[in-house]
């Protein structure tokens, strides 16, 4: 027995040493994300450096002057720069409404939980065109929002609401806050309860318990969420569309013009690799700066 | 350090009752600790005083002070938790200077008395390390310089010795009463382990059910329990029910009359508890000294235990009572004791303790052992 | 969007292997039809006046490929250079049309395919494709807050109107050409538009994103005015909505709904039968009655109640603005980026 036992480990070894299924495993996926999502993006950048013609469509060519055009211009570096903005405030916006609401989230004992969480989750079952629908009815001239102030007498002519940066920016964080919620919820839940008690026991009120405990043991969900939602902003379409109105222009509503509207692919495709470069050079910045702060922080606090 | 009172302290949640009126003095410098099985309201007695619960009805104070409903970083206690709740994002160091920098302490003195904290607990040297780089035992001992830096008027333990292995938690028991003593700290310390109480308190609180069942030095409870429940939780106990058929005579439903001390307690049922090494084996025919009670049975199981050997002794249909003896010498012939042997049991009178025959607790004893 | 990220001969291969399966394994006597077209009240009309009575009962079966015109134009685009195309019938507005019957992309309709052709009113027809059904563009108003009545372009330039005309972000290119014939431009010349348009950006006109949020604008009395087809007017005020149109005096210029078959569709034959049956007088006027098209075939008489809402007299036609597809075609992308950045900008 002790032999047979004895050779069944030198096989589990050999097997251990010689193949294993892990790295097997994951080549269905990388193959279906090359075919799914590398070749198409290697597509789209060789149409970017084609050229365009109202009449033939698409003519084959190597140029950059899609790009170049794309920076010489102040109208679209002023896109870009509207859409970086607007991600980044409602990044911002969604962290501060999100962390009240996952804190408590975290922390309720009650049974009514599992219900909160699907009414947060619930909106993310609505498709992001319904939503803004949704808004247009509260945020309209004759809306559900201007019908209550007109009626309580605060505003005699109804204010605008609707195609303003304002409703975008609504729009868009109530599209992304769930993401959010989930995110930091599950980041504040895996911080004791105790760590709290401690900071509170060792005299620490509740705004010191949150800047010095809280904050910093979150700040992992702050830049996952953060950067899950700065994404989901940088690439929103039809919230801008719907919510800001023909004025207000956010990269991909320009994008689709370019390729629906004006049938311009090679330039739409240069589009499209600038917001997606941009993201990411942005999301790496952010995350970067705000995972310093938090190393700079520890060592400040080590050096007192 | 200062004396804490809590008076007709009292937390309900809903219709279930917690905590139900427990009154209490820790006098300074004394330790406590609230003992009672899971459940029986300790924890929740301990975060009232340190403010993570509030009250339903009582008062609790300190030095003094009335800090019933002041929130918990206004009271001035020093907390130990059972999972140590270190700041994982801060060194050893910071942890040990959070309390002192939240009451504004200069920078230097500051330094000087984290220092001086880790040196008592022996970690001078791993000021700069995160907790997750130290072992549970070291880990432990952050959290004890982190309660102690800030000199806390009350320091409390919420089962701190329960995350450590057995070889561990003597150590620490001994090192953190060995601090208490030295620093003189009012201490209130939450336990399961009754063990870990008779060695490091002062004095006891038994809880159950929300309800203190007896109060006092660890002798106090094991020779005089106020019940079963302390009787059974507090070491091991024979217990035989019956009846006391009058003043000194109380006689068991197996039908053994014992002579019991006189009390004043009425006649009518009663429990009767015997510690279990109060009781020694004699011969059959031994004469006895009046005020020593005999009963004769059957050995229905021995245990050795290497210092002492435990003897189960059957003595009619319903009486059974264990003796705990010191192991005889291989030569004795007890030694060759064995089931199914016929044996006497004796004891004095005086070591009977009288008790009303039902637990006070939810029949949590430990009836025959 | 989703276009862009298919590489284009896979997505050729793929669809062309997809149609083909199906009709190997058909079974069904007449085949089928593909219908390329917008959805909503149009599709269901298709279904209700052209498929049901007129190619169900030939065993052909219609299928639709439903979507907003712009991914339809780039799928034609996409599709030229394969031999099997997507569309048996293509629906797109008479510019469109014309912009995509510049790759050459459709067979020409002849009275052999297409019996009923020879009813078409001549003005509408065109080598590449034939009309459906047409409208006119005209002023839409409020007849409560607009009084004066606007009669021409240049009454919505007035003051008075600060901020309550609006227009309806697809329509760019028919709001510039009125701006461009109220300011000395032609058919083929609309830059003078530009200049009118800045004239009219200081007095806060409205751009909105869809038909659909001009139209809640008009009904919440937010503007009072728009520049639209005559039919959507019909529809709108059916709806409820507070409306009068007005034929501009500078003339009404015609919105043609064509339909042409690709040269590469899958069931050419049956397409011919669908464009010969979408020209029967009864298919018309089932558009009239519910959508406010007017028949683009001399032989269907509508009733004279809708007639009288959605139709334009004689004198009214004769004045119609000629449209120069061409000069639109080739100017589309400027004027769209003047339009984005400059009036909406």
């Amino acid at each position: 027995m002790t032999a047979a036992a004895a050779s069944m480990g030198v096989a589990a070894r050999r097997g251990g040493a010689g193949f294993s299924l892990g790295p097997a495993l994951v080549i269905p996926a990388t193959l279906l994300v090359l075919a799914f999502l590398g070749a198409p993006m290697v597509l789209l950048f060789r149409y970017s450096l084609n050229r365009y013609s109202p009449r033939d469509f698409m003519i084959d060519a190597v140029t950059f002057e899609n790009y170049v055009r794309f920076f010489a211009d102040p109208y679209f570096i002023g896109v870009l720069g509207t859409t970086v903005q607007v991600a980044a405030l409602c990044t911002l916006v969604s962290v501060l409404a999100a962390f009240p609401v996952a804190y408590l989230l975290a922390r309720t004992d009650s049974r009514w939980k599992s219900a909160l969480v699907i009414a947060v989750v619930f909106p993310l079952m609505v498709g992001n065109v319904v939503r803004a629908a949704g808004w247009m009815a509260l945020l309209g001239n004759d809306g559900a929002v201007n019908a209550t102030l007109r009626w309580l007498g605060i505003v005699s002519e109804p204010i605008r609401l609707m195609y303003t940066p304002f409703a975008v920016i609504l729009g868009i964080v109530a599209v992304v806050l769930p993401y959010m919620i989930l995110t930091l919820q599950s980041v504040i839940e895996s911080i004791g309860r105790d760590v709290e008690e401690a900071a509170a026991n060792l005299g620490a009120g509740p705004m010191t318990t949150f800047r010095r405990v809280l904050l910093p043991l979150s700040l992992p969900g702050i830049i996952a969420g953060g950067t899950l939602v700065f994404i989901l902003c940088m690439n929103a379409y039809a919230t801008p569309v719907l919510l800001g109105g023909p004025q207000f222009k956010m990269m991909a509503p320009a994008l689709y013009d370019q390729f629906a509207r004006t049938t311009n692919w090679p330039f739409g495709a240069a589009l499209a690799f600038i917001l997606m470069t941009s993201t990411l050079v942005l999301t790496l910045v952010g995350t970067t700066l705000l995972a310093r702060r938090m190393h700079y922080r520890k060592l400040d606090a080590a050096a007192r | 350090m200062s004396e804490l009172v809590l008076t007709s302290l009292r937390k309900m949640y809903g219709p279930t009752v917690a905590v139900d009126d427990v009154s209490l003095t820790v006098r300074e410098g004394e330790l406590v600790a609230l003992l009672g099985p899971s459940g029986c309201g300790k924890t929740t007695t301990l975060r009232m005083v340190a403010g993570f619960i509030e009250p339903t009805a009582g008062t609790i104070t300190i030095g003094g002070r009335d800090v019933t409903y002041l929130p918990p970083h206004r009271r001035d206690t020093g907390m130990v938790f059972q999972s140590y709740a270190l700041f994982p994002h801060m060194t050893v160091a910071q942890n040990v200077a959070f309390g002192l920098e939240m009451r504004k302490v200069g920078r230097a003195e500051a330094a000087q008395r984290v220092a001086d904290a880790l040196a008592l607990v022996r970690l001078g040297h791993l000021g700069d390390r995160l907790p997750r780089q130290l072992s549970g035992g070291q880990q432990q001992r952050v959290a004890l310089a982190r309660a102690l830096v800030v000199n806390p008027g009350v320091f409390l333990l919420d089962e701190p010795l329960s995350n450590l292995d057995a070889k561990l938690r003597l150590e620490v028991r001994v090192e953190i009463r060995e601090l208490q003593r030295r620093l003189g700290l009012t201490t209130v310390f939450v336990t399961h382990d009754q063990e870990e109480a008779l060695t490091l308190a002062d004095r006891l609180v038994v809880m159950a059910n929300g309800v203190v069942q007896q109060v006092g030095t660890p002798e106090e409870l094991y020779e005089s329990p106020a019940n079963l429940f302390v009787a059974g939780f507090i070491g091991r106990s024979n217990v035989l029910h019956g009846r006391l058929v009058s003043p000194g005579r109380f006689e068991s439903r197996g039908g053994l009359a014992v002579e019991v001390p006189v009390t004043d307690r009425a006649p009518g049922p009663a429990a009767l508890a015997l510690r279990p090494e109060r009781l020694a084996l004699a011969a059959p025919d031994a004469t006895l000294p009046a005020g020593i009670n005999r009963a004769g049975g059957r050995l229905t199981l021995v245990t050795y235990l290497g210092a002492t050997t435990e003897y189960r002794v059957a003595l009619g249909a319903d009486d059974v009572l264990t003796a705990t003896l010191p192991t005889p010498p291989v030569s004795d012939p007890l030694r060759r004791l064995a089931a199914g042997d016929a044996v006497t049991l004796i004891w004095p009178a005086d070591q009977c303790r009288l008790l009303a025959p039902d637990p006070v607790g939810d029949g949590a004893t430990d009836e025959g052992v | 969007m989703i276009h862009s990220r298919i590489n284009r001969r896979a997505l050729l291969a793929g669809a062309a292997a997809a149609l083909a399966a199906p009709h190997v394994a058909r079974a069904q006597s007449g085949g089928r039809v593909i219908v390329g077209t917008w959805g909503g009240d149009y599709q269901d009309l298709l279904k209700l006046n052209i498929e049901d009575p007129l190619i169900k009962p030939r065993g052909i079966e219609t299928l639709y490929d439903v979507a907003v015109a712009p991914p339809r134009r780039t799928k034609l685009s996409a599709e030229r250079l394969s031999r099997r195309g997507t569309f048996d019938v293509a629906c797109l507005s008479d510019i469109d049309m014309f912009t995509m019957s510049q790759q050459n992309l459709f067979d020409p309709p002849t009275e052999a395919l297409v019996p009923n052709m020879k009813n078409v009113i001549k003005s509408l027809a065109k080598p590449y494709a034939l009309p459906h059904i047409y409208s006119g563009k005209v002023i839409l108003y409020n007849p409560d807050k607009m009084n004066p009545a606007p009669r021409s372009y240049n009454d919505l330039w007035d003051p008075r109107w600060r901020g309550r005309i609006g227009f309806a972000d697809g329509l760019y290119m028919q709001v510039i050409e009125s701006a461009a014939i109220i300011n000395g431009g032609s058919p083929n010349n609309f830059e003078p538009a530009k200049a009118k348009l800045m004239e009219l950006k200081k007095l806060e006109p409205r751009v909105y994103p869809s038909n659909e949020a001009l139209a809640a604008a008009l009904k919440s009395e937010e503007v009072y005015a728009t520049i639209m087809w005559l039919a959507r007017g019909y529809m709108w005020k059916k709806g409820g909505l507070n409306l009068t149109h007005a034929v501009p005096t500078e003339g009404a210029t015609p919105i043609i709904f064509d339909k042409a078959v690709p040269r590469n569709a899958p069931n050419k034959s049956n397409g011919w039968i669908w464009m010969n049956a979408m020209l029967e007088p009864a298919a018309q006027l089932g558009f009239a009655d519910r959508m406010g098209y007017v028949p683009t075939v001399t032989n269907a008489t509508m009733p004279e109640a809708i007639a009288r809402e959605i139709s334009f007299t004689p004198e009214q036609q004769e004045k119609f603005v000629k449209i120069d597809y061409e000069y639109i075609a080739a100017n589309n992308d400027q004027l769209l980026e003047w339009w984005t950045r400059e009036f909406k900008g």
